[in-house]
């Protein structure tokens, strides 16, 4: 061992270590039982409690102003969860409150153990409380520890059902959406913030939706506020207005009811076919030929479009139903008045205008003849006579003897009850009276060209790829294409032994609007609409501007929000997408689309539309060209067929194309196209309008999600029924 | 080589007697692992109710606790005085990291930047130059030493080594690091034979030093704050700084003698910020009262005496100057990090050693008390 005085030294070091520990010592003795109860007294005293303060979701209105969408300021009661922990405490807390809130210990208690609640907020213990009772509360707030009165928002809706499908409704962040809407900055914990779920509510979320404020007040042990800690205001959202003319979609959604019961009154027969045997017989097996069977009309829509700028003027669904009952109050009711087990037709949350995926009979036309005049399969005045049957020239004649299908027939005409035959046609004429053999040989010649002119020419006018709307859900559509035949025929959606590449008779359906060609109907609105306005697919849209938080309510119109008063924080202005449509390609189908509606027909017929636009159009309303449509159904049974009718402006000054289309509702000359003649109509101000009412409370006892609105005169859907020849179209 | 057969008689014969691997200071070991896991549950009791996972935090400080070990071991194994002979290369290593942390924080523009981020491990520099530079000034005081008192020249270059690194960890700025190493370096002086007015001297010094570093604006603002809320805790102005302090305190003074029980420490968890990294302490006096505070530092005095008679026994100076670095830090640390908590020291972000969150911490205290059972193991030799 060294010989130093290092023993002396690290006793130094010994003695600084006993007098430090002893200080520790000391000073942790006094603290924690001296002056223990003191302290405890202090922590009982103040408390910190903070108060979430929600922001208000943005409104949304319509055109004019009116709110479409709401807010209500509520109470909420909420107890802390260390006033419950103790069961004793919890049962003199709970039974204290009973009376003042109405409700029972147990349905308290039932929440308490529901493990609903975030355990990181006071637990809401009641909801919507009068005011009257929270401030009462509030001056009692002694009685009542732990409890905690904050502020909350109630999405209410004024003008419901109306515009249900583009407004939508909110709901609880799902398992899905959570990690989104926890990096926004949302409560995710259950029971959390609701959130859009649906329609514009959805798409527009960040907007509407603003940001959480807090204030942190310091409460003494009687509960009560000694004073503010922080305060951190909500930051409202922003306002939205809509390119909707509430006035306009009030009557479409009339309208569109009126016509589709109109239809259900109406029948057809049960043709007698010859089957692949030879034999003749009723298409229908299960009832005799001739057998009247109703029109089920179960379903629809309408889509008005500006079609210089895609603005949204018109989208109705039908069935609706009323968003209200997305309100958390009606939870438990959900299941009964959405029933998961409807059959498709009949599905009320599907906005059938951007989501329908049909077949759009004779309407797609406007589509093939673009398509041939843009690529030249269809040379400038070009014509074809129209023997009422087309046969096809790419297939050898011993495999149509095999049975392959070979002969494609024109529609049936009225008076004839056999295939229409228009004689020489050219595309004018061709579209004016619905000639379905001239099409089909521009089908079967895309089909012998290389390469997919037909399919790339469509899309150039918008069908087969998203339609850019702003509401979520839109329907993408899809091309008879190599690769969806094939997936198609893999899924086993095309019967047995397919295909699994395009035969030229695929081709000949897509160019009248039949087989997997499916398009829904804004997608055809944007195609007309292109036509319309000379060559640009409008992006569609259902916003106009994007206003500033707050926007006043107007002075002297109730229901209506102040617009002149408005901050405008941005336009809705998407661009559109060029369709290249020079006169050649342009002109003769505009004249053709013209002709449908005003005549003359071809070699004796009649157009398909021109007996409905012969009366009650007058010359003061908006001059359209348009298509009516037919599209066959299952097992190709008549009172499946649905009807459809397009249609744009030719007037510059009043640039609106109207698409409707009915399910299961006939021909589109006698179903679709009367309804968008009464639009035409309503946008040309021949029609009174009837203004949009408030809507009356929800019956919470109701059993159905929306009741049909009032019929509206049906006068403009008379057609002269001269009885002349016309495609069944 | 920990085996003994049974009835053997003779005891182990295979190894001498004073073969390191027999002279491991056990109490000092158990006491070590005492602390550790203890300090895994305090960790665990302030940090159960953030985020997802209740395990989040506790799971990360039982593999920094088992990397330590190794860490340990390896330290262990290591004659101490193989270290002495590579203290030049260890302290230029040490001056060149803590130089390069605080330029990477100027450059970067984060300050205060304490931590080196490598993947998901964060290694504190100013933690492990605890152990390099007390390596290094025993090395330096130890060598070619002729006289038993420290002269000046030597005390002077002792002040010289410890000043450079103590002042780039201020610089961080990590002031209580900074404290650590001031400390350090008085205790080893102290222990090596520094005149007692030399060390009063210097004392004063740093005080004054300090004193003209915050009137002189060079110590962040928040460590400014900090001092004012020791010295004048009524100032409504410091009302956020006053915050954690004084709840700090109304926890442990609420748990009273026998304490709240486990994991009911509802204020640490709910108004004392960092509790698992700073106030370790305050949970152990809310949860255990003054009877788990007192059985907390008692378990601390315990490790303190045996590396007293660890730095009494070395065969060696520099054994001893190791052992007394390493008591003086130890002290230090627990005395400022507690007193912090119950409102006798100025808050520091010095963490509680063994108790506290950390892992880089943890690993140096682990290599220290490697350090001195080397110089325990070795002591027969």
């Amino acid at each position: 061992m060294a010989t130093d005085r290092r023993v002396a030294r690290l006793g130094v070091l010994a003695l600084v270590a006993t007098l430090l520990f002893s200080a520790l010592g000391v000073r942790l003795w006094f603290l924690q039982t001296v002056e223990s109860a003191q302290l405890q007294a202090l922590v009982d005293d103040t408390r910190r409690v903070e108060v979430q303060i929600p922001p208000e979701r943005g409104r949304i209105f319509d055109t004019e102003g009116r709110v479409l969408a709401d807010n209500r300021g509520t109470l909420t009661a909420a107890l802390d969860w260390a006033v419950m922990r103790d069961d004793t405490d919890r049962a003199t807390i709970f039974n204290r409150l009973a009376g003042w809130l109405d409700l029972t210990v147990e349905e308290m208690e039932t929440r308490y153990d529901s493990g609903r609640y975030s355990r990181y907020r006071p637990m809401p213990i009641a909801e919507d409380v009068p005011e009257d009772v929270a401030v009462a509360l509030q001056e009692r707030i002694e009685d009542f520890p732990g409890l905690l009165i904050e502020p909350a928002w109630e999405r209410v809706y004024p003008y419901a059902p109306l515009a249900s499908h583009v407004i939508g409704y909110m709901g609880s962040i799902t398992d899905q959406t959570e990690d989104y809407f926890k990096e926004l900055g949302y409560d995710t914990s259950s029971q959390g913030e609701r959130v859009g779920a649906s329609g514009l509510e959805q798409s527009y979320e960040t907007v509407l939706h603003g940001q959480w404020g807090k204030i942190v007040y310091e409460i003494d042990s009687a509960n009560r506020i000694v004073r503010t800690v922080s305060s951190t205001p909500a930051v409202n959202g922003q306002d939205i207005v809509l390119t909707l003319d509430l006035d306009i979609q009030y009557y479409a959604e009339r309208l569109l009811i009126t016509q589709l019961r109109d239809r259900r009154n109406f029948t057809t027969s049960n043709p007698e076919v010859t089957y692949p045997n030879g034999q003749r017989g009723p298409m229908d097996r299960s009832l005799p030929v001739g057998t009247q069977v109703r029109y089920p009309a179960p379903s629809g829509s309408i889509v008005a479009l500006d079609q210089d700028n895609g603005s949204v003027l018109a989208m109705a669904s039908y069935p609706t139903y009323d968003n209200r009952w997305f309100s958390p109050e009606f939870g438990d009711r959900f299941d009964e008045l959405f029933p998961a087990n409807v059959p498709d037709d009949q599905a009320r949350l599907i906005n059938r205008a951007i989501q329908g995926r049909y077949n759009m009979g004779s309407t797609f036309k406007l589509f093939t003849a673009y398509a041939a005049l843009a690529t030249g399969v269809l040379g400038p005045g070009e014509t074809y006579n129209d023997q009422g049957e087309y046969r096809l020239t790419s297939i050898s004649e011993d495999r149509c003897a095999e049975g392959v299908r070979c002969v494609f027939r024109n529609a049936l005409c009225s008076g004839t009850n056999r295939p229409c035959v228009y004689g020489t046609v050219d595309v004018e004429a061709a579209l004016a009276v619905s000639s379905d053999t001239f099409f089909y040989r521009l089908g079967e010649k895309f089909y012998t060209i290389p390469g997919t002119p037909f399919q790339d020419a469509v899309t150039q006018l918008g069908l087969g790829k998203d339609p850019g709307i702003d509401l979520p859900g839109a329907y993408d559509g899809q091309l008879a294409t190599n690769e969806v035949q094939a997936r198609m025929a893999d899924d086993g959606a095309l019967g047995e032994n397919p295909s699994r590449t395009l035969q030229p008779g695929d081709l000949l359906q897509m160019s009248i609007g039949q087989g997997i060609t499916a398009v829904s109907p804004l997608q055809l609105a944007m195609g007309y609409a292109a036509v319309g306005n000379g060559g640009t697919v409008p992006t569609p849209h259902v916003v106009r501007m994007i206003l500033a938080p707050e926007t006043p309510d107007h002075p002297t119109k109730p229901g209506y929000a102040n617009l002149s008063g408005a901050t405008i924080a941005r336009h809705v202005r998407p661009a559109g997408t060029p369709a290249p449509m020079p006169p050649a390609t342009r002109d003769p189908i505009v004249n053709g689309m013209r002709r449908n509606v005003t005549g003359p027909g071809a070699n004796g017929a009649s157009t398909t539309a021109e007996e409905l636009f012969a009366i009650g159009y007058p010359a003061s309303a908006i001059p359209i060209g348009g298509k009516t449509g037919t599209a066959q159904g299952r097992n190709n049974y008549p009172w499946n067929d649905s009807s459809a009718f397009a249609a744009f402006s030719v007037d510059p000054e009043r640039p609106i194309t109207v698409v409707s289309y009915l399910e299961k509702a006939g021909y589109g000359s006698v179903g679709a196209a009367p309804v968008v003649k009464c639009m035409y109509l309503a946008f040309s101000g021949l029609i009174t309008l009837d203004p949009p009412p408030i809507a009356d409370p929800l019956d919470p006892e109701d059993t159905v999600a929306a009741h049909d609105l009032a019929p509206v005169d049906q006068e403009c859907m008379r057609s002269t029924n001269a009885g002349t020849v016309a495609a069944l179209d | 080589m920990l085996r003994r057969r049974p009835d053997s008689g003779l005891g182990n014969i295979r190894s001498s007697p004073a073969a390191p691997g027999r002279n491991i200071d056990w109490t000092l070991l158990i006491g070590q692992g005492l602390l550790t896991i203890i300090g895994c549950f305090i960790v665990y009791s302030a940090t159960f109710t953030r985020g997802t996972d209740p395990y989040q935090f506790v799971i990360r400080q039982v593999i920094f606790a088992i990397a330590a070990s190794v860490a340990m071991v390896v330290v262990m194994s290591l004659d101490y005085q193989w270290l002495r002979d590579r203290a030049r290369l260890i302290y230029a290593a040490t001056i060149v990291v803590l130089f390069g942390i605080l330029v990477l924080g100027v450059a970067t523009n984060t300050r205060p930047l304490l931590a080196i981020e490598i993947g998901p491990i964060q290694i504190q520099p100013a933690e492990f130059a605890k152990f390099t530079v007390l390596i290094a000034l025993c090395a330096y005081l130890t060598d070619d030493r002729k006289n038993e008192e420290v002269d000046y020249a030597r005390f002077l270059g002792s002040l010289i080594m410890v000043g450079f690194p103590a002042v780039l960890v201020m610089a961080q700025p990590d002031l209580g690091s900074g404290t650590v190493l001031v400390a350090m370096a008085m205790g080893v002086l102290l222990v090596a034979g520094a005149k007692a007015r030399y060390i009063i001297a210097i004392s004063l010094l740093t005080l004054v030093t300090m004193g003209a570093a915050f009137i002189g604006n060079l110590v962040n603002d928040y460590q400014l704050e900090r001092l004012k809320v020791f010295i004048d805790p009524d100032n409504p102005d410091l009302e956020d700084n006053v915050f954690q302090v004084r709840n700090a305190i109304r926890a442990v003074g609420t748990g009273g003698v026998f304490g709240k029980g486990w994991l009911r420490g509802e204020l640490v968890n709910r108004d004392v910020p960092v509790v698992w990294a700073d106030f370790p302490f305050a949970a152990v006096g809310e949860q255990f009262g003054l009877v788990g505070g007192m059985l907390l530092l008692l378990l601390f005095l315990v490790v303190l005496v045996r590396i007293w008679r660890i730095a009494h026994l070395s065969r060696d100076l520099f054994g001893t100057y190791l052992c007394a670095g390493v008591f003086t830090m130890l002290l230090w640390q627990v005395f400022q990090n507690t007193g912090m908590t119950i409102g006798i020291m100025p808050v520091t972000g010095l963490p509680m050693p063994f108790i506290s969150y950390g892992g880089s911490s943890l690993v140096t205290y682990f290599c220290m008390f490697g350090l001195v059972q080397s110089v325990h193991m070795r002591r027969m030799r």
